[in-house]
């Protein structure tokens, strides 16, 4: 036991934890405005791809994650061009996001770097990591929250401006009320098309950063199809918690959790394949704990 | 009023141009980033889609296209019945794993041993496909996401079994053991194309018997325009997604099997997962609004974009991902004319009242 | 204050929904316009306030032309629409609902509800409503939700109020109250649209009169210029034919016995509900939509988890059966949202002609279809019922309404099954179809079958049912018997509301 719950096992949560975080804030806007986007993997795979993209020719961390955030927002734009204006169904175009980022990057990973599979090099510099005195001296909590990278700060404080945002801001109210009506929301004078618009690209931004906490935060480099199923891990998370932020983020926690308790018992032996699997189990398992549940306390039968 | 008019009469046609043009630029512009050689570029993808010495390269088209009809058939049976099964993917790569186990069994049988691994890919691609049924009708998972989530233990277990249990070590590559010459599909005479794609357009064509001749093939088409029209009819809901879902994996399967008997022979690890298929197959489907008829149409179509892309890879060193970008952009161009797919696209799902 | 519309007229792709119309709005008046469904009374008031901009014609405000962009356009300008499905949201409170669109905000945009709830309640007040701000909507009756509706465009200062079919979901004497509201808006000199179909309603409230057919004005004027007689004339523009009613006989042979069910549903106390229907009867539930008749009806279709007591049809329990048990044993079933539970509207016809009745050696054989039987069968269908439709190869959803409506009258009548259950038959269709809805309902009766009306039109049952229960938030009442005044019963008992029994 002592093996598996060593300093690098705390350690790595927040780092695993942030990209799924990031990303599922941003599904869960769109969630709370009624847009079914189920393209977050898309979505972080292209603002990974841009962060280092943009790391290493401006040799600047920030810049590549300005850069990721620029990948984020082209994808919210096709979303929206075709979901909003062109009305097609959400779910026909986050599958085509989703291949159209897994095969841009890997097109531009070949035609740019000449390289397939795996780039990495010195020149892609990594976003830095924050160290809270104050935390120096607390045993696990040092561990688990100091000397992370900024975007996990960032996007703790993220999940909870969002929640106030969205029980107290106006533009939170109009996104909660499009959710639910957008027709309400047109009859009261406000176009549900522009906030939905502003959703998509706020989501865009929150996952081109997910995309950057995932190629220059810790790594510094960009691997083929690198989102490997987190965006999908994501949209789980947001169906289960209906978009609240709060619940979202404990529930992201725990799939952190999970993660980087299969890296540690993969040392212990067993095949990495089957470690590689526990995080998409756990959330499997806790898909069909909640929706039972739900199933149960339904008062009608669908089929 | 008499510009409106006027408007209206060619705007599809502007449509179909700007579509087009936007295309076009886009292919241009992934061009120009790879520094290809454009009239070199597109020599490579023409010869390599439909050309090739004896048509070698045709035929490689064809093979990939029944890979593609086959997937995307297996995507329109569940996409029609209104449920929205993504998990093809893990159902085509176990009905795969399945068949080159089972053949390596059966090898002695010859031509039955083909049949009964075509059998066992097909009865494990049904059998993932019902997992996900089971969980949508007695779990109350949503199938959208259920089906999904399915894929990644296909893909890791499959995974483990060609790494440890089951692998051909000497080949140095996580793979399953060479099959006999006996359980391969056979060759059309005089060429490299097996007889896979026979196998497909027998499966299109008991579809389309299914669809528009059966009871069942009624019964779900109605279930997919109105799922509480069927409830409270009092047809067998249940039924109809189970058999839907059996149906639609068991045809995954089968695509997993020719791949693993015509092709490869074999079983690698990745080897149906990385070309995309059940994702391209899936889009293959929307693009032709779900109707069956126009499948191996739209099945030829996007095999000859991936051959062609490879061919430009070769030729021209364009990266043949090319291809995939395309298939994205089309599909996103057609996507407004689809209308909603579903009551699953408004993300309240079911409303309990 | 003087608001007018001047030749208006709006195409949809291939109709005409408002035909080259002109109407003036005076303040102090509430103006009626009255007219079937279809006739365009909503196409011409999103026209008004801006929901719908594809329409050629002038509006003319205080004698300016003005143009809406949105619905933003027409609320500065001091317009207010009730549109008849309330643009409530049930997750949201009364004051956020309120607020919407127009939220007092700090210069971050952060809502400043604590500035805002006494303004509103002030407003209250002032017109001696008594709400709580802070439920939420989901818990409100229909009528307290009306009032939300009234009290968002209060504050959003309306001086123009559309009412789009207002009193619908009232019972009798909540609709009284209404009314009482609106001629305080009267006073202060409001302007005040109503929208209903209810002549009744019109004659009692109306100053003015305008009557809409096929989108064209038939005739506008005050009310005291005309009659009541003369606006049904108008209305429906032809005579329509004489129900034919039979007098079948009664046996006291119960169908379905439905004895101490308690349903799952949203309401707090479900009491438990008795009902029976015999052989050549049709029985009536009355009532306001949304008080639980839906709920029942899933209850005895076998969609709806049953709680408790029991359900008997032909003296077998079939409580706990299967939907598809219960319709093979002879159970039709014409719903109210045809769109979503009759049909599969982006189906064939002749795919919709037939549904349980499949099995029969008729129409398959084994696993396989006989289309070409099933298509006759289709045919014989459409001419029976005169559905009007291209072939039975077309699309339901290219079908009008009403002819919808008669395609799923036809199948579910056809099978000749003991019991039908109704819901709504004719909400939303045009009259002609409503006459002959009416009369194969009576029709069957004559033949014998058990028939279970649920309808929100008091007409209805007045005119089709042997006797009537009132269904009011989840409770039933007892039988109301048919005499000359069951009419009058029935609304005694909408109106005393819970007190039932």
């Amino acid at each position: 036991m002592i093996e598996i719950f060593d300093p690098e096992f705390f350690s790595s949560i927040a780092r695993l934890t942030t990209p799924i975080l990031l990303a599922a804030l941003g599904g869960s806007i769109c969630h709370r405005a009624g847009i079914f986007n189920i393209g977050l993997e898309g979505f972080i795979l292209l603002g990974a791809f841009m962060a280092v993209l943009g790391s290493f020719f401006a040799n600047n961390a920030f810049l590549g994650a300005l850069s990721a955030i620029f990948g984020g927002l082209f994808l919210s734009i096709i979303f929206a061009e075709f979901h909003l204006r062109r009305k097609g169904d959400p779910i026909v175009i986050s599958i085509a996001i989703n291949i159209l980022a897994l095969g841009l990057s890997t097109y531009l990973l070949r035609s740019i770097f000449k390289v397939s599979g795996v780039f990495s090099h010195p020149e892609i510099k990594k976003l830095p990591q924050i160290q809270l005195p104050i935390f120096n001296n607390i045993p696990i909590l040092d561990l688990l929250i100091n000397n992370q990278s900024i975007l996990f700060y960032l996007s703790i404080v993220i999940v909870f401006i969002l929640h106030y945002f969205l029980k107290y801001h106006k533009f939170g109210l109009w996104i909660r009320v499009v959710g639910e009506n957008p027709e309400v929301l047109r009859s009261s004078g406000v176009n549900p098309v522009k906030i939905k618009f502003l959703v998509l690209l706020l989501c865009g931004i929150l996952c081109g950063l997910a995309g950057a906490q995932l190629s220059i935060s810790n790594v510094g480099l960009f691997v083929e199809n690198m989102s490997a199923g987190r965006g999908w891990i994501a949209v789980v998370a947001v169906l289960l918690c209906g978009g609240r932020p709060i619940p979202l983020f404990f529930l992201i926690v725990l799939f952190g959790l999970v993660d980087s308790l299969s890296l540690r018992i993969q040392g212990l032996g067993l095949p990495q394949q089957i470690t590689e699997l526990l995080p998409y189990i756990v959330c499997l398992v806790v898909l069909i704990i909640v929706s039972y549940k739900k199933l149960r306390t339904l008062s009608r039968t669908i089929y | 009023m008499q510009s409106k008019s006027f408007l209206k009469i060619f705007r599809p046609t502007i449509e179909i141009f700007y579509a087009f043009f936007s295309i076009f630029i886009l292919i241009f512009l992934l061009l120009y980033l790879a520094d290809a050689n454009f009239s070199l570029a597109f020599k490579g993808f023409v010869n390599s889609s439909v050309g090739g010495r004896n048509n070698a390269y045709l035929f490689s088209t064809f093979s990939k296209m029944a890979l593609i009809s086959g997937m995307a058939i297996a995507a329109l049976v569940a996409f029609r019945g209104g449920l929205f099964n993504i998990g093809g993917e893990g159902q085509l790569v176990v009905g795969g794993f399945a068949c080159a186990f089972t053949g390596l069994l059966v090898s002695d049988f010859g031509f039955i041993g083909i049949i009964i691994s075509i059998i066992s890919g097909m009865l494990a691609g049904a059998t993932w496909a019902l997992i996900s049924g089971f969980l949508t009708i007695y779990m109350g998972v949503p199938l959208l996401v259920g089906s999904l989530l399915l894929n990644y233990p296909a893909r890791f277990i499959t995974s483990y079994l060609v790494n440890h249990p089951f692998r051909d070590i000497q080949s140095g590559l996580p793979q399953t053991f060479l099959l006999p010459k006996n359980v391969w599909l056979p060759y059309f005479p005089n060429t490299r194309l097996d007889l896979g794609i026979l196998i497909i357009f027998l499966v299109y064509v008991i579809c389309l018997i299914i669809f528009y001749n059966t009871k069942h093939g009624y019964y779900s088409k109605n279930m997919g325009h109105s799922l509480s029209y069927v409830k409270l009819s009092g047809l067998p809901t249940k039924k109809i997604v189970f058999k839907t879902l059996a149906l639609s994996g068991a045809i995954a399967g089968i695509v997993g099997s020719i791949a693993v008997l015509g092709i490869h022979h074999r079983f690698t690890d990745g080897m149906l997962v990385q070309p995309l298929y059940a994702w391209t197959g899936i889009i293959a489907a929307l693009l032709v609004n779900l109707n069956l008829w126009f499948i191996p149409l739209a099945g030829f179509f996007f095999a000859a974009i991936y051959t062609g892309a490879a061919g430009m890879e070769r030729i021209a060193q364009v990266p043949k991902e090319i291809a995939t970008v395309i298939q994205a952009v089309i599909i996103l161009f057609v996507v407004g004319k689809l209308g909603s797919l579903s009551n699953l696209s408004s993300n309240k799902g079911v409303k309990d009242d | 204050m003087k608001i007018s519309l001047r030749d208006i007229t709006i195409d949809y792709d291939h109709l005409r929904a408002i035909d080259n119309l002109s109407l003036e709005f005076n303040a102090g008046e509430i103006h009626a316009i009255v007219g079937e469904n279809g006739a365009g009374k909503s196409s011409l008031m999103s026209v008004l306030y801006g929901l719908n901009l594809n329409y050629s014609g002038k509006i003319i405000f205080n004698d300016n032309e003005v143009f809406w962009s949105s619905p933003r356009d027409a609320i500065q300008h001091g317009i207010g629409m009730v549109h008849q499905h309330f643009m409530l949201i049930d997750e949201l409170t009364v004051l956020e609902n309120i607020i919407l669109g127009y939220e007092p905000d700090d210069a971050l945009g952060f809502i400043n509800f604590e500035k805002i709830q006494p303004e509103i309640n002030a407003l209250l007040k002032l017109y001696d409503i008594n709400m709580n701000l802070n439920e939420l909507v989901m818990n409100l009756s229909v009528a307290q939700r009306q009032m939300v509706e009234i009290i968002k465009l209060l504050y959003r200062n309306a001086k123009v109020l559309i009412l789009d079919e207002p009193t619908a979901v009232l019972t009798p004497n909540e609709t009284e109250m209404f009314f009482k509201t609106l001629r305080n808006f009267r006073l202060e000199k409001k302007i005040i649209i109503l929208i209903t179909h209810k002549i009744d309603e019109v004659m009692v409230i109306s100053d003015h009169v305008s009557i809409l057919r096929n989108g064209k004005l038939i005739n506008s004027s005050k009310l005291k210029q005309t009659t009541k007689i003369k606006i049904e004339e108008q209305i429906v523009g032809k005579k329509l034919p004489k129900l034919n009613i039979k007098r079948g006989i009664i046996e006291r042979k119960k169908v379905l016995e439905v004895e101490s069910l308690k349903i799952s549903t949203r309401f707090s106390h479900n009491q438990p509900i008795d009902l029976f229907i015999q052989k050549g009867e049709i029985i009536g539930i009355a009532g306001v939509s949304g008080n639980g008749q839906n709920e029942l009806i899933e209850a005895i279709l076998g969609v709806r988890k049953v709680l408790g007591g029991s359900i008997k049809y032909l003296q077998e329990d079939i409580t706990y059966k299967s939907t598809r048990h219960r319709r093979i044993k002879g159970i039709s079933f014409i719903p109210q949202d045809r769109r979503k539970d009759g049909l599969a509207i982006k189906s064939k016809v002749w795919e919709n002609a037939i549904n349980i009745n499949l099995n029969d050696k008729k129409f398959s054989i084994g696993p396989f279809l006989k289309k070409k039987s099933i298509k006759n069968y289709a045919n014989q269908l459409i001419n029976e019922f005169s559905i009007k439709v291209d072939s039975p190869n077309s699309s339901v959803i290219t079908m009008s309404g009403g002819n919808m409506q008669k395609l799923v009258v036809a199948r579910e009548l056809s099978n000749n099954f003991p019991l039908i259950i109704i819901e709504n038959p004719t909400w939303g269709i045009d009259v002609g179809s409503i006459a002959f809805i009416h009369q194969k309902i009576l029709d069957m009766k004559a033949r014998g079958a058990a028939i279970l009306l649920v309808s929100n039109e008091l007409d209805e049952i007045d005119v089709l049912a042997d006797s009537a229960l009132v269904m009011y938030e989840g409770k039933i009442s007892n039988r109301i018997p048919k005499d000359i005044k069951f009419r009058e019963n029935i609304a005694s008992k909408m109106l005393s509301g819970i007190h039932f029994k």
